[in-house]
């Protein structure tokens, strides 16, 4: 990141890939070469997305240190910074201030088993993780992904998540909220789902992310599992706008989500103040 | 340090000369207000208001209303897609004349955050830094408390010398000028002043002393941080303590040491400008995500973080001597308070939160 | 029995019934009155305790009205106050059945302003803060400061509104203490608004660029305001639209108040909390009294007089009786 924190770099958009009718990801490149190539981030981190003249908003990184060709952002059309981003097209120019914000410590994990917990949009951040670990499989016990959305199309990255149930070294289980005609796959909310697959804690991590509801819920499966506080991960996600812990507004008492996280343990949410 | 003499008659012609190296801001009186306003060089000399305590703090002054950080220009002559970003070139060094000690301590709660200390300096606010750097702030001795002041419960006083260049204190026909810093003495030679005579220094001494001896004794808020933490929970104690509150900004606003800021973006064709300008913690909108949830929904959950921030979370974050509880990120200005349509007491909350009776509180 | 005594006993007696009642207690010095929300029986002994008395109760409780929507609320207003409430019901905005009004006869409230204006001249004393002590005796306020005193005429740092108010008594109440005051002999000349009409185009933009230059965007204008209810939704901060620059702008900052003034005109009662909560003492209110001097002229027309009125810019006549717009 250059000298000026507020300063993005400009990039260019390589791809835009429709994931779901209101999921849009952008693979971007740094137009300077040079600082695409020296661009270091891991998963979890996050990043600041500007469409000039629209403003600002924060995103997960969600392609993996492990893939250099591009930085990619998924983003949920939602409000006006997103509404203008699904317009961008290839070619066109945007800002990049990135990385930002902490990571999941997944040298930590090493030797674990993994299970991954996402809802919707939740699976931007997971996506980096598992991509990484997935390119690093041996360092890595069992690996699940339960992923849920509201109905099949509302879940993103399907192509790749084919090829993922396709491979033989990790399991996928997808749920959606309501039946629908020919879904081979669970129906149900996510934490329903999780307490039908039932992981063990025995030596496992959990990292859940989604809408505030179901990472509530999510929680007290995990609890109900036998998850140690310290067994799980999530990250949170707070108005920001400086991303650089100085405008003073995702704090959560005197932790900045912006740079003491977004990847927080449920063991330090629970030391933290109450007010998510 | 250099102690100077200055008569009134003279001042407002050595302020429009510093006028032409420094952005100068002064006290003015505007309707039933005293406010900063620009020295400017070219129009009459004015007299400063030096009588009333400003009702807005200096703030303005190392942190603007608004400003551009970036202009951006969107599309290459071409027509093609381009971004073009422009950092905006370092503003003039800025001058304020005549501040209250508390405003300039208030610039000490600024100092550490945009210096970075939230990430051990890797993101530092240049911005705001090289502001502070070349500022120069010549702070006016205090006369009297008002009811609202409360600057030495938090460290402060009326002659508090923290932060400043040059601590000014009135006489009758004039002022001494004492310069605390090289900056402060660089801007106090000039053929205007006249090395303070030893009973002018004599007068300003005791003018302080009787300053420091009018402010009723300090409440002791030792131990604020950690009964602020014990109170966050308390719903009913935020609830009674913002049942008047309007949400509304004044406080903040006027506050030396309220920092919190907003990005937006305004373009006109394909040009543009990144502006930060000041934003209240005690709006609604300021922590409203776009998924629709609001962690500070409730106004007493925002006033809770107003005050938490001032007198738990800061102090926790900016630890000061070992033993003692952190830098309070507030001046004791009472600016919140006076400023305040429900008159909301800042001081009532801190004290409440402790425990103790709010003692010269009035 | 003095007037206060008279209140607080029809507070204790409302008090049961309600969630809590409204009213204004001692604030942080003898000048300033806070809102005070009572719902014990000891909280009533800090109704008007300060040495003003009514006279700083300055606050239009009718604002904390829409956010307390659902509960019984005691409310003790004055006279223009209750207009609020009575605007409040008219709009379906609260429920009047939630509400239980008690009213007085307002004998008028200090303007802070006025007073730091008169204050001013005074180069020890300075500011309403520096007061030491207060003693309002009949027609006269004395004040202490600096370990002088000085004495103000009651009407000399009576808030603008007071004199001219055609309605002190509360225009609805359930209970109302004391007997009405008369005020069928007072009128509003808007002599404020024609003075300022008095000065050219040029010199009144002058005046408002020189107003408004000092403007924080702290928004107390606006939240002070009983009738505001764009909340979340407010043109100052809309992106889409975004009619507003975040840029320091005066010229902005003038639009945000003729924006407010356009949305009360027809709605607004003149209750001047815009006025006295700007901290910086902007002169807002003097607009919205234009306004509605317009529509007085107009339509014959003040608002928070008649809860089952339409105000006439919430609704419209085929044939408007002054808007002549077929005789061009």
């Amino acid at each position: 990141m250059p000298n000026n924190p507020y300063l993005p770099q400009v990039a260019t958009v390589l791809e835009v890939i429709a994931e779901t009718p209101d999921i849009k990801s952008f693979r971007l490149r740094l137009d300077d070469e040079a600082a695409h190539a020296a661009l270091r981030f891991e998963p979890g981190q996050a990043g600041q997305l500007s469409l000039f003249g629209a403003g600002e908003a924060t995103f997960a990184i969600s392609s993996p240190p492990s893939r250099k060709e591009y930085l990619q952002f998924s983003v949920l059309r939602a409000g006006e910074v997103t509404t203008a981003l699904h317009g961008l097209m290839p070619g066109d120019k945007v800002g990049v201030r990135a990385p930002l914000g902490n990571h999941f410590p997944y040298d930590d994990m090493k030797g674990k088993d993994i299970i991954l917990v996402g809802g919707g949009i939740g699976m931007a951040p997971l996506r980096p993780l598992l991509l990484f670990m997935l390119d690093n499989r041996d360092d890595y016990g069992k690996i699940s992904l339960l992923y849920g959305a509201r109905s099949p199309g509302d879940l993103a990255y399907m192509g790749e998540i084919r090829e993922w149930m396709a491979r033989g070294d990790l399991s996928v289980t997808l749920t959606i909220d309501r039946e629908v005609p020919e879904w081979p796959h669970e129906v149900g909310l996510v934490p329903q789902a999780l307490d039908k697959l039932s992981p063990s804690p025995a030596n496992a991590v959990a990292i859940t992310c989604g809408p505030p509801g179901m990472i509530k819920y999510v929680l007290q499966t995990l609890k109900k599992l036998k998850f140690a506080d310290g067994q799980i991960y999530t990250t949170l996600e707070k108005r920001m706008k400086c991303g650089v812990g100085i405008c003073g507004r995702c704090n959560i008492g005197d932790k900045y989500v912006c740079i003491d996280g977004p990847v927080f343990t449920q063991a330090q949410l629970t030391g933290m103040l109450n007010e998510l | 340090m250099d102690a100077k003499f200055i008569s009134r008659g003279q001042l407002p012609e050595w302020l429009r000369s510093l006028a032409a190296r420094f952005a100068v801001l002064a006290p003015a009186r505007a309707g039933s207000s005293v406010i900063y306003r620009p020295v400017d060089p070219e129009a009459p000399p004015r007299q400063p208001e030096l009588a009333v305590k400003p009702t807005e703090s200096a703030k303005r002054a190392l942190f603007p209303l608004s400003e551009a950080l970036l202009t951006f220009v969107k599309n290459q002559p071409d027509g093609k897609p381009g971004l073009e970003l422009r950092e905006t070139p370092p503003p003039r060094p800025c001058l304020v004349f005549g501040l209250p000690s508390c405003d300039a301590r208030g610039f000490l709660v600024f100092d550490p955050v945009y210096a970075g200390s939230g990430t051990a300096g890797k993101f530092q606010d240049n911005y705001y830094l090289r502001r502070r750097e070349q500022a120069v702030l010549i702070v006016k001795t205090c006369p009297r408390p008002l009811s609202t002041c409360f600057c030495n419960w938090v460290g402060g006083g009326p002659a508090s010398t923290e932060g400043a260049d040059v601590l000014a204190t009135e006489l009758k026909d004039g002022l001494v000028l004492e310069a605390l810093t090289g900056k402060g003495a660089r801007v106090l030679d000039s053929a205007l002043l006249r090395p303070a005579a030893d009973e002018q220094l004599t007068a300003a001494a005791q003018s302080r002393a009787a300053s420091e001896a009018a402010m009723p004794p300090p409440v002791d808020i030792s131990g604020c941080a950690r009964a602020l933490r014990g109170k966050f929970d308390s719903a009913g104690f935020w609830q009674g303590h913002s049942a008047g509150c309007l949400s509304c900004g004044a406080c903040t606003c006027l506050c030396p040491t309220c920092y919190c800021f907003d990005l937006s973006d305004e373009e006109r064709g394909s040009r543009g400008v990144r502006l930060r300008s000041w934003d209240s913690c005690m709006l609604p909108l300021f922590t409203q995500e776009t998924g629709g949830h609001n962690p500070r929904a409730a106004k007493a959950a925002r006033l809770r973080n107003r005050i938490s921030h001032k007198f738990s979370f800061y102090p926790d974050l900016h630890p000061s001597l070992p033993g003692q509880d952190g830098h309070i990120a507030c001046c004791g200005c009472g600016r919140c308070i006076r400023s305040c349509p429900s008159a909301v007491d800042i001081r009532r909350i801190v004290t409440e939160a402790l425990g103790t009776a709010a003692e010269g509180a009035e | 029995m003095a007037l206060r005594e008279q209140l607080k006993k029809m507070i204790l007696e409302v008090l049961p019934g309600v969630d809590c009642v409204i009213g204004w207690g001692a604030g942080y010095d003898a000048l300033h009155a806070a809102p005070l929300f009572m719902r014990a029986p000891e909280d009533v002994e800090r109704f008007l305790s300060g040495p003003l008395g009514a006279f700083g109760a300055v606050q239009n409780p009718a604002l904390f009205l829409p956010e307390l929507a659902g509960k019984k609320i005691g409310l003790v207003v004055k006279g223009c106050d209750s207009r609020s409430v009575v605007q409040l019901a008219a709009e379906n905005l609260i429920k009047r059945e939630e509400v239980v009004i008690i009213g007085f006869p307002c004998e008028g409230v200090i303007d802070l302003h006025k007073l730091r204006n008169k204050l001013a001249a005074h180069f020890v004393v300075n500011e309403p803060g520096g007061v030491t002590a207060v003693n309002l005796a009949g027609d006269h306020l004395a004040l202490t400061a600096g370990g002088q005193e000085y004495t103000f005429k009651r009407d000399e740092i009576m808030a603008d509104k007071c004199p001219r108010c055609r309605e002190p008594n509360a225009v609805i109440s359930d209970c109302f203490a004391g007997i009405e005051r008369r005020a069928d002999n007072i009128a509003d000349d808007y002599e404020d608004i024609a003075a300022l009409e008095r000065m050219s185009l040029e010199d009144r933009f002058r005046f408002w660029e020189q107003e408004m230059s000092r403007c924080v965007r702290c928004y107390a204008c606006r939240n002070a305001c009983p009738l505001c209810v764009c909340r979340d939704h407010c043109a100052g901060a809309s992106r889409d639209p975004h009619w507003l620059t975040q840029a320091d702008s005066t010229r902005d900052k003038f639009m945000f108040q003729l924006i407010h003034t356009l949305h009360l005109a027809g709605r607004c009662t003149g209750c001047g909390e815009c006025q006295r909560a700007c901290p910086l003492g902007i002169p807002v209110l003097l607009l919205k009294r234009s306004l509605g001097r317009a529509v007085e002229e107009m339509f014959d027309y003040r608002a928070g007089l008649d809860t089952e009125a339409k105000p006439p810019l919430l609704t419209f006549r085929v044939e408007e009786r002054k808007i002549k717009e077929r005789e061009w």
